[in-house]
């Protein structure tokens, strides 16, 4: 990805949209007794398509934003979603997108690692109360949204950042030969 | 070149790292600190401006899954109907000796608000997706009169308690936050008290302990709010607030203690409007 400042522009736009659609939409939408998550997906994405710099730095920059909105403890959620960010880039710096599922499956794969990683970043800091295996269902129920999530999200920051995509650049029309005084 | 980026890049990433484990040290336990304070007040109006814009669109969402969820309830609410129909019969006698009773000792009616505090009306907009955290965020503040400890209700019952406070807004730690401190509670019918607390991942379930073992708990007792008072120490929560009733007990009884399976009076999962109790002596 070319790192312009209006695409750094957009990446913060998309960062910030991210964060707000989670805390005022799908935060509080129960979906099977579940709250989807759609900021690993986000994070994923962007590790996706702009490497592992590019997700490492975005899901840094949305777990800081989100502890710092729900005045959570700072660091847990940055750590995370950097790691799961920087993955996503990982993969995208290793291997071509040969499919169009690879995204949506990315996206389910790194967001069970996500919830599972909180969860154990949480249980090493210490949780005084009794820990429930109803957590179990609400990592797999919460990758499962993410599989689903991930297509549309992808579609719209690969969109979004069309102009910084080396291997997304539209074909120029090809200019025909003309015999002259033909 | 190719070796230098690698560098670099190596180089950010170690410093985001060391970041996060900096701020994680740095503010685990501590109450808000200048920067939560600051990009919460900021994004305030933004987060208000989107919460009423995407209403639409969430309740769409939820009647469907309430829908779903209305069919497997609609026929344990039909066996609880009866149930209450004929506790209702033993309601209205025990009402009509209570009532005699107040009179009798002069004592004040009192609603779910205690008398001395003040409402402050608030919208939440926003709330954690974590199961890990119970917290929401509301859009009144230290403006309006709210202060960290106030408790905070429905009309349903106890939802929580405000943990931070900026100009604008105020963020509130849920009774289903695993974190958060215990609640010193007490059954309605026969004064039995104990702590609530939490369990991680089921916010529809909470813990009532160190209850004595001696006291008989029957499932479907009250529980609200002890409201306790000693010359140094007082709890945070005026007496008698409806918290929620009994669903399982005892689930564990030792020697002493015995814990007992709560469910929260208020719907904390589809938390739109709460209500701060301001001022007050608790």
């Amino acid at each position: 990805m070319i790192v312009t400042p209006k695409i750094l522009l957009r990446i913060a736009l998309i960062v910030l949209l991210a964060v707000l659609l989670q805390l005022s939409f799908f935060s509080k939408v129960h979906l099977l007794g579940v709250v989807p998550t759609i900021l690993p997906a986000v994070v994923i994405v962007l590790g996706l398509l702009g490497g592992s710099m590019a997700g490492a730095v975005a899901g840094f920059s949305v777990g800081l934003l989100v502890d710092c909105l729900l005045v959570a403890p700072l660091g847990a959620s940055s750590l995370v979603l950097l790691t799961t960010g920087y993955l996503a880039g990982i993969y995208r710096e290793r291997y071509d997108l040969t499919t169009s599922l690879v995204p949506p499956l990315m996206c389910l794969g790194l967001t069970l690692f996500a919830e599972a990683a909180f969860a154990a970043v949480q249980l090493m800091l210490g949780v005084d109360a009794p820990v429930s295996a109803l957590v179990l269902r609400d990592m797999a129920v919460k990758s499962i949204y993410a599989f689903f999530l991930g297509v549309p999200v992808f579609l719209a920051v690969r969109r979004a950042l069309r102009p910084a995509l080396v291997d997304e650049q539209r074909p120029r029309r090809r200019i025909q030969p003309r015999m002259l005084g033909a | 070149m190719y070796r230098k980026q690698l560098r670099r890049r190596r180089a950010v990433l170690a410093l985001l790292i060391i970041s996060s484990f900096a701020l994680l040290t740095a503010t685990y336990g501590e109450r808000a600190g200048g920067l939560q304070k600051g990009v919460s007040a900021v994004f305030g109006p933004l987060q208000e401006g989107a919460d009423r814009a995407l209403k639409p669109a969430r309740d769409l969402i939820n009647w469907f899954d309430e829908t779903f969820d209305a069919r497997g309830e609609n026929d344990r609410l039909r066996a609880e109907v009866e149930d209450l129909r004929r506790q209702v019969i033993g309601s209205d006698v025990a009402l009509e000796e209570n009532e005699q009773l107040r009179k009798q000792l002069d004592l004040r009616t009192s609603g779910v608000i205690p008398s001395g505090y003040d409402e402050v009306s608030a919208r939440v907009i926003a709330r954690s997706p974590s199961v890990w955290f119970g917290t929401v965020r509301i859009d009144r503040g230290g403006s309006s009169g709210v202060a960290v400890d106030d408790p905070v209700v429905t009309g349903e019952g106890l939802v929580g308690t405000v943990s931070s406070v900026t100009r604008g807004g105020a963020t509130v730690t849920l009774i289903t936050d695993p974190g958060g401190n215990g609640i010193s509670a007490k059954i309605a019918n026969n004064g039995a008290q104990g702590v609530l607390s939490a369990e991680v991942g089921d916010p529809e379930d909470l813990i009532l302990d160190y209850l004595d073992a001696q006291e008989r708990i029957v499932k479907g007792s009250s529980v609200v709010t002890a409201g306790w008072r000693a010359p140094e120490f007082e709890s945070k929560y005026p007496p008698n607030l409806p918290i929620g009733t009994v669903t399982q007990a005892p689930i564990l009884q030792q020697e002493a203690t015995q814990q007992v399976h709560v469910q929260p009076f208020a719907d904390i999962r589809g938390l739109d409007f709460v209500t701060v109790l301001v001022g007050g002596s608790r």
